[in-house]
Order: structure tokens, then sequence, then C-alpha cells
């Protein structure tokens, strides 16, 4: 029995047993529905098994839906906490778990893969590509970042969750502080599904730098694949830190050194150090692929093409290196003096020159533009003032003398969710909506799509904006309860208003989807929003092959030249295409990296052992194989081009 | 498979040539990795505790010894490449066989000197200094055992199967990561062990 | 026999034992630390440039450019995150 002890919840509560019931249920539901109706075959062969780039791509969304409900129900139970004065709906440990795995799920296992997966799945096509570079590898990216997010939700039922915070600074996170195996889950889930991202960089820069169609420069990639290309920079430079920030993490608590103590030699500030050298960048992972998916979509409804593409590009190339200078403004009252704060606290500003000047040219863009007030264009419309509002407020914050002020308060967390609201989220249901019709073939309910935007918009706004006049007065971020004395009542309880029309709109978007495939007409075109990028000029649904025949371009919206300039994108006959076998590898890998990281967490060797050992044997097994792909046929090309209506190309 | 006859065979095919770029890519990675042991390992260098500092366990043989045995293999795998591509498929055994014969070498001199630190109470647990320095060297020679690994299996495919596009371009590819190791190497040898011994 | 020692090669090895050989140096002969110290760099990064240039061919492919930014990014941000945190950390670090 005593193995089994380690493995109890430190800290239970009634919540916790309601969710482990709920978690089993569903599993049970999972699998004897699948059972039911005989889906295993076509779940292993279709799915699990795919290296195709856009079927991987939907996993990652699906997977981001998912979390997304989840880290929003911890968000709810945070702001249903602190609703009314000396509440006791948590208590102070909970809540400390609450609001880690809110941040962690949200930012590594929501924000991050639905980018990813809309990068996925439209990069190819915006490129003419037939697929990433190493198709094997995305297939392995992505379930490495499936089962390091599974890991970090199993802590919640297996051992507890982590509880330092999502910055998970140290001492707090040393075993003295936070004795359950928490933190070693963040540890080991961050891993897991760090060397997954980490690879999707390397895949996708390989894939954008050598395999665009013919024509397409550097300077004529559509904006989102512009985007997608320094997003990938920024990942392959960035996680190498996190990852030796992690190691070095899981060394102290389980093997004794002295990295982050404070004896022996040891430095906790060096964890928060580390952490935002890859933590800063991380937030330009995020909103890169954003300003992307905004460009796409304003371009598209104003009807007009992108104003300042150049300086579009060069903005993006300054962030993306500029991200990489400015980490301590994160920790400017950690005790440096004022020259090095100064430093940082120059390079943080200078990082609005390059954002304003991309939300000028948004601007310029729709001036006397014919806009189309679409669910996209509505969510690309509220982006641009509620971000600008963002941003102002982290140049408040960066000032370092001023930001002894703001440190760690409230202020701080209306800040960077006003930034990744309207820049992150609101940007991949924006992505979400406008390619929906490009990954299944109908389109979404406007009307729905609508309502959803207006709840989330007013919602955002009900739920955040009185955080800055909460924390201006003092309120403390992460604070699990407060006095009526201190008069922060009444905005917290409209905070939980705000939240709560949040989660509405949320329950409304997954509503539409089922709705939309109920009841939305199949044949919508290749071509339903009148696009100008080369994503639309292949079928909808897009073919198993993308492209019949590569396309030829001649400038950054090729569709659009051929609509309106009389350009011919496919010149070519129909080829033979080469295409990669599926493999059932990446999904034991990641199974496998499960088993390891578990095993790991709870220091259980044998298991660490034998699961590396499995690791070891799939990459003999890989680089022994012999394996040429597939050909499709001309034959088979016709067939599939006629059943789409364009054997003319 | 289209083959491209005016390319050395390593770069032969369109996914050949995604695989070194790709592996580039992965080295810029890698240079970050390090460059993070690097900045931890300056930051807790005079971290030393109660421990020995760098100037009381260093000792030049070992370092020598290793820094030598690195720099010719990392000659003999360039060698490797060279009689790759003028098509000496058995020389390039040799070279290739030499060069991890080395690879262990370097390796077992690392142990003994792991081995020296462990009995003279300098262990990954003594203080911010020496767990730095352990996995900063650590980390490095985990590259080089991985290196072995992947280095035999690409001798036993030639053996096995002959000098394919395939296996050229992974041939290729392994001694860019070998070179890298020993680039890492020379800062090692520079900036921990000369200059914690100046 | 010959044709397997290419002259390229062959001096690249001579060259890096004999940067080697400078850096070691350090060790052996007595000077101030700022000397010692760029005596290090100036032969570290040198030695870097031989394998990155002569024995990597960095520069052979089409690809060149890419693999050329790649690393001078990789680079430049080691740099800046190595004497960042060594400025955060230590030099401007005031407890």
């Amino acid at each position: 029995m005593e193995f089994f002890e380690r493995f109890a919840i430190p800290h239970p509560s009634p919540l916790i047993y309601a969710s482990m019931v709920a978690i089993g249920l569903v599993s049970i539901a999972i699998i004897v529905g699948i059972t039911y109706f005989k889906k295993w075959g076509y779940l292993w062969n279709e799915w699990l098994t795919t290296v195709d780039h856009k079927k991987i791509g939907i996993m990652y969304i699906i997977s981001a839906l998912l979390m997304l409900f989840r880290g929003g129900a911890d968000a709810i139970m945070m702001r249903l906490q602190t609703a009314v004065p000396e509440n006791s709906f948590l208590d102070a440990q909970h809540y400390n778990e609450v609001f880690t795995t809110h941040g962690v799920v949200m930012i590594m296992f929501m924000a991050m893969p639905f980018i990813i997966g809309l990068m996925n799945f439209i990069v190819p096509l915006q490129i003419g590509a037939r697929d990433v570079a190493f198709p094997r590898l995305n297939a392995i990216s992505f379930w490495l970042f499936f089962f390091g997010a599974m890991l970090f939700n199993l802590s919640f039922v297996v051992g507890g969750s982590p509880d330092a915070g999502w910055t998970n600074y140290y001492p707090l996170a040393s075993n003295e502080f936070s004795p359950s195996v928490g933190v070693n889950y963040y540890n080991w889930a961050l891993q897991i599904s760090g060397i997954g991202t980490l690879m999707t960089g390397i895949n996708f820069i390989a894939t954008i730098l050598k395999m665009r169609a013919p024509g397409m420069k550097l300077m004529k990639m559509p904006m989102f694949t512009w985007a997608s290309l320094l997003t990938n920079v920024i990942i392959v430079f960035a996680f190498p830190v996190l990852t030796i920030a992690l190691v070095m993490g899981t060394f102290d608590r389980q093997f004794g050194t002295h990295f982050f103590t404070s004896m022996n030699g040891g430095m906790d500030m060096m964890w928060a150090n580390l952490f935002w050298v890859w933590g800063h960048p991380e937030v330009y992972i995020l909103i890169l692929p954003a300003f992307g998916i905004y460009s796409e979509i304003i371009s598209t409804f104003s009807q007009r093409n992108l104003y300042g593409y150049k300086s579009m590009v060069w903005s993006m190339v300054l962030i993306s290196l500029f991200s990489f200078t400015v980490w301590l403004h994160h920790f400017f009252t950690m005790g440096q003096n004022a020259f090095t704060n100064s430093i940082f606290s120059i390079t943080t500003i200078a990082i609005a020159i390059p954002t304003g000047i991309k939300i000028f040219n948004w601007l310029l863009t729709m001036r006397k533009g014919k806009i189309r007030f679409t669910v996209p264009m509505l969510y690309s419309i509220a982006f641009i003032p509620l971000f600008t509002i963002g941003g102002a407020t982290g140049v408040m914050l960066g000032m370092a003398s001023a930001d002894y002020q703001y440190h760690n308060t409230m202020f701080l967390v209306a800040h960077f969710h006003n930034v990744i609201i309207p820049g992150v989220v609101f940007a991949v249901l924006a992505g979400f909506t406008y390619w929906w019709p490009k990954m299944f073939g109908f389109m979404l309910n406007e009307k729905i799509g609508k309502w959803a935007f207006w709840f989330l918009s007013i919602g955002f706004c009900l739920a955040f904006f009185p955080m800055y006049i909460t924390g201006l007065n003092g309120q403390a971020r992460r604070m699990y309860t407060y006095s009526e004395a201190t008069g922060f009542g009444p905005l917290n309880l409209l905070s939980f208003f705000g939240a709560g029309l949040m989660a509405i709109a949320f329950v409304l978007i997954v509503y539409n989807v089922y709705y939309s495939f109920r009841h939305s007409p199949r044949n919508v075109g290749d071509d339903p929003w009148n696009a100008r990028s080369l994503e639309w000029a292949t079928h909808n649904p897009v073919p198993e092959y993308n492209f019949a025949v590569a396309p030829e371009v001649k400038s950054s919206e090729a569709l659009w030249d051929q609509k309106k300039h009389g350009h011919k994108l496919f010149n070519k006959e129909y080829e033979e295409i080469h295409m990669p076998n599926k493999s059932g590898v990446p999904f034991i890998m990641g199974v496998l990296f499960f088993i390891f990281g578990f095993s790991f967490i709870f220091a259980i060797w044998l298991g660490v052992i034998l699961s590396a050992i499995g690791i070891f044997a799939c990459m003999i097994y890989r680089t022994f194989e012999q394996d040429h792909g597939f050909h499709i046929s001309v034959k088979e090309i016709k067939e599939t081009e006629e059943k789409f209506g364009g054997a003319d190309k | 498979m289209k083959l491209d006859h005016s390319q050395p065979l390593e770069y032969s095919t369109d996914q050949n040539r995604l695989n070194i770029l790709g592996f580039w890519i992965f080295l810029g990675a890698e240079i970050m990795l390090f460059a993070t042991l690097f900045t931890s390992y300056f930051v807790y260098e005079d971290r030393i505790g109660s421990g020995p500092s760098g100037a009381d366990i260093f000792e030049i043989t070992p370092v020598l010894i290793e820094t030598i045995i690195l720099l010719t293999s990392s000659f003999t795998i360039g060698l490797a490449i060279h009689a790759m591509r003028i098509n000496r498929t058995k020389a390039m055994t040799v070279f290739l066989g030499i060069t991890l014969l080395l690879g262990a070498a370097f390796l077992a001199t690392e142990i003994y000197e792991f081995n020296h630190y462990y009995h003279i109470g300098a262990t990954l647990q003594t203080s911010g200094f020496t767990g730095i320095l352990l996995t900063t060297l650590g980390t490095h020679g985990a590259h080089v055992t991985l290196g072995l690994f992947w280095g035999a299996m690409i001798l036993i495919q030639i053996m096995k199967r002959g000098l394919t596009p395939q296996i050229a371009n992974k041939s290729f590819i392994f001694s860019l990561y070998w070179h890298f190791l020993d680039v890492v190497w020379i800062f090692i040898f520079s900036f921990i062990y000369l200059k914690g011994m100046m | 026999m010959k044709e397997l020692f290419p002259m390229k090669q062959v001096n690249g090895f001579i060259f890096s034992m004999l940067l080697t050989v400078i850096a070691l140096s350090v060790y052996f002969l007595d000077m101030s630390y700022s000397v010692a110290l760029t005596i290090l760099l100036v032969t570290a990064f040198i030695q870097a440039g031989v394998q990155l240039v002569l024995f990597m061919h960095a520069g052979e492919s089409e690809d060149k450019t890419s693999i050329y930014t790649t690393t001078f990014y990789a680079l430049s941000i080691a740099l800046f995150t190595v004497f960042g945190s060594l400025l955060a950390m230590i030099w401007g670090y005031m407890f």
C-alpha cells in the first residue's frame, strides 16, 4: 500500500473528488462510445497515425478547445472566489493551485496549440506546399504536446496540482514550500510539450524557407506565413532556455542540487531570470501569429490589399529580435541598480514602436475599404482599440520606476489579459471562423457567431477593466481573498459578472459548431469569403494532396491576381504526387514520453529506465526503417479533382 | 525520388536538402541551449558556498587529453565526409570508426574526471558552482554519448546497405553534429577550464 | 592515400591545434586577467569559425544565407542572454 500512497491528493476537497468522478465517467463514456460505434480502426488509421498537416492541425485545435474549457473553469472558480470579500468557496491552497493551472493551461496548452494548429493547417496551403518539411516529426511534435498536456491535467487527481504560479518562482516552488509532486508535474509536462514545440519550430522554418511555390519570394509571402516564420524563429531560440531552466529545477527538487536554493551558493532569482529569458519571447510567440491572422482578415474584409506590406514585415522582424532583449522588465523590483533597469526599460518601451506601426497599417488598410462586418472582421476591429489599451498600459508597466507601484497588483493582471485576450484569443477565434470552411467545407453561422462576439467583448471589458482600478488601489494578484474594508468588493463582483458573460460566449461558440454542422449549406464553393491568398485557391475541404499541380505565384495575393488581373495560377499538367506514409511511431513515442514523465515525477526509476529504452528503440527503428512513402497516380488525382468540380485546374 | 547528380550524394534529393537545413536550424537551438548553460555557469561560477572553487579542482592533464582527442575526432569526421564525397566508402567507414573510437576515449576520460571530482567532494549537490559545472559538462557528455550511438547506427547502415543518398545524408548531418560538439567543447575548454585555472 | 587527406582539412586541423596552444598560454604564462580573457575570446571564436566554415561547409549549399542567418541570429541572442543575465544577476545586482 505504501507504494500507492504517493499518488494520493495531499489536499483533497469535494470539488476534486467530483472531478475525479467526472474524468472517470467521461473516459469510460469515450471508450464505450468508440467501441459501440466501432470507430477504433477509424481513429487509429485516420487520426492517431496521420502525418497529414491538415489533420494534425485539426487535432491541435480540438485539444486547444478542450483546454480552453479546462482553463476557463479555473478562471470562473477564481472570479467566483474573489467575487465577494472573505469568500470561502476555495481555500488558500486550492486557490493557489487554480491560478497556477489556469496560467499554464491557457498559455502552454490552449493559446500555443491553437496557434500552432492554425499554422499547421494554413501555412503549407498559403505557400502552395504538399505538406510540411518533416511530416513524421510534425506528428511527433503534436503527440508530445498532447501527452504533455494530459500529464499536466493528471496532476489534478493524482498527486496534487502545482501551486507556485505559472511563473513557478523559487523558493516557493522548492521542496520546502511546495512539498507535493505538483511542481514536478509542472517541470515534466512543460519539458515534454516544450520539446514538441521546439521541433515544430524547426519544421516550420525549414518548410517556409524551402517549400514555397515557384515565384513566391520571401517578400511575396502572405502575412500569416511571415508571422509564422518569425514565430518559429523565436520558438527555436527561446525554448532551449526553458529546457535548461526546467532541468535545473528538476535537479533541485529531485536530486538535491543548489541552483535555486538559498544556501551553498544557490540563487533563487536565477530561476526568474531564466524563466523570463524564455517567457518574454513566449509572449511574442503568441502575439505574432495573431498579428498575421488579423492582417489576412482585415485585408480580406476591407477588400483592399494590406497597407505597408514591407513595414509590416520589418516591424515583425524587429519584434522578433527585441523580444529577446526585454525579459528583465518582469522583475524590475528584484534589486538591480538603476542603470540595469533603465536599459531594459528602454528596450521594453522600444517594442511599442514596431507594434504601433502595425496598428496604423491595419487602420490604413481599412481606410476607404468596403468593409464587410463578418464575425472574423468584428473580432479584428475590436482587437485594435482593446489591444492598444493593453499596449499603453504595457508601456506604463515598462517604466521601471513606476513599475514599483504596479508590480504584482491586479493592474498587471488586467494588462496582460488585455493584450492576450483581444490579441491572441480574439485572433484564434477570428482565424477559426475565417478558415473553418477551409477545414470542413461549410460555414459557421454568422448570427450565433456575432452573439458570441458581443458576449465575449463586453464580458472581457467588464471582467478586466475593473482590475486596473482595484490594482491601482492596491489589490495584490494571487490573493485568495480580501477584507470588506478594502472596498474591492463591488468591482470584483463586476469582474465575476464579466467572466460569466465570457463563459456564455464560449458556450455559444461550441453551440455554433454543432448548429452549423447540422444546418449549414455544404455548397459554399472554394472561396466563400472572396479572399486573396493562396490557401483559397484549392478546394474546400482540402484534398489530401493540397494542390493538384503546384501553383505559380507573382505576388503576396496570388488568388486575387487570378481573380482580378488574369494571372494563371495552375499552368502545369497533372503529375504523380509523392506522399509520406502514415506511422504509429509518433503516437507510441508520445505514450512512452508520458510514462517517462509520470515515472520521473514520482521517482519510479524502473518506469523511467524502461520508457527511456522504449523511446530509444523507437528512434533506432526509425533510422533503420526504409520508408519512401507512396504515390498518388494521375488517374486518382483526376477523379478527385472532378469530384470537387475543379478539373479545369 | 528525383536524384540531382550535379550535387554531392548527401544533397541529391529535395528531402536531403531539407534535412540538412533543418539540422542547421536545430544547431541554432543547440547554440541557445549551451548559451543558457554558460549563462548559468558564469552566474554560479563564484557561488561556491562551502565547496571547492574551479581553481581547487580543475586539472590540466585530463582536460588537455580531452581537448586533443575531440579536436582530432573532429578532423577525422571531416576526412570521413571527404572520403564519402570522392566515393571511397571503405576509407569513409574507417575514418568514421576512428571518430567513434576517439569519442569513446573522450568519454572515458570524462568519466575519469567526474570520478575524480566525486572523490574530492565536488558533487552535483555540493554547491551552486559544482552543480552547474557538472550539469554543463554532463550535457555535453550526454550529447557525445548520444552521438556515439548515432554514429554506430550509421556505420552499421553503411556496411549493410552501402552509400545510398539517404545514408550519405545521415552521415553528413552526423558530421555537422560532431563538429558542433567540438565547437561547444572549445568554449568549455576556454571559458570553464582555462578561465577557471588562470 | 594522398587524396584522402585534402590540404584544406589538414591545414584546418593544424590551425586549430595552434589555436589551442595559444589558448593554453593563459595557463602556462603569467599575464593579467584582461589580456588572458581577450586571448581566450579571440582564440575560441576563431576556432568556432574554423569549424563552421572549413569543416561544416556552412557556405557550400544554396541555403547558405539561411544557415549563416540562423547562426548569427543564435549567436547574437546568445551573447545578449549571457551579458544581460550577468548584468541582472551580478554586475547590476545590489544585494
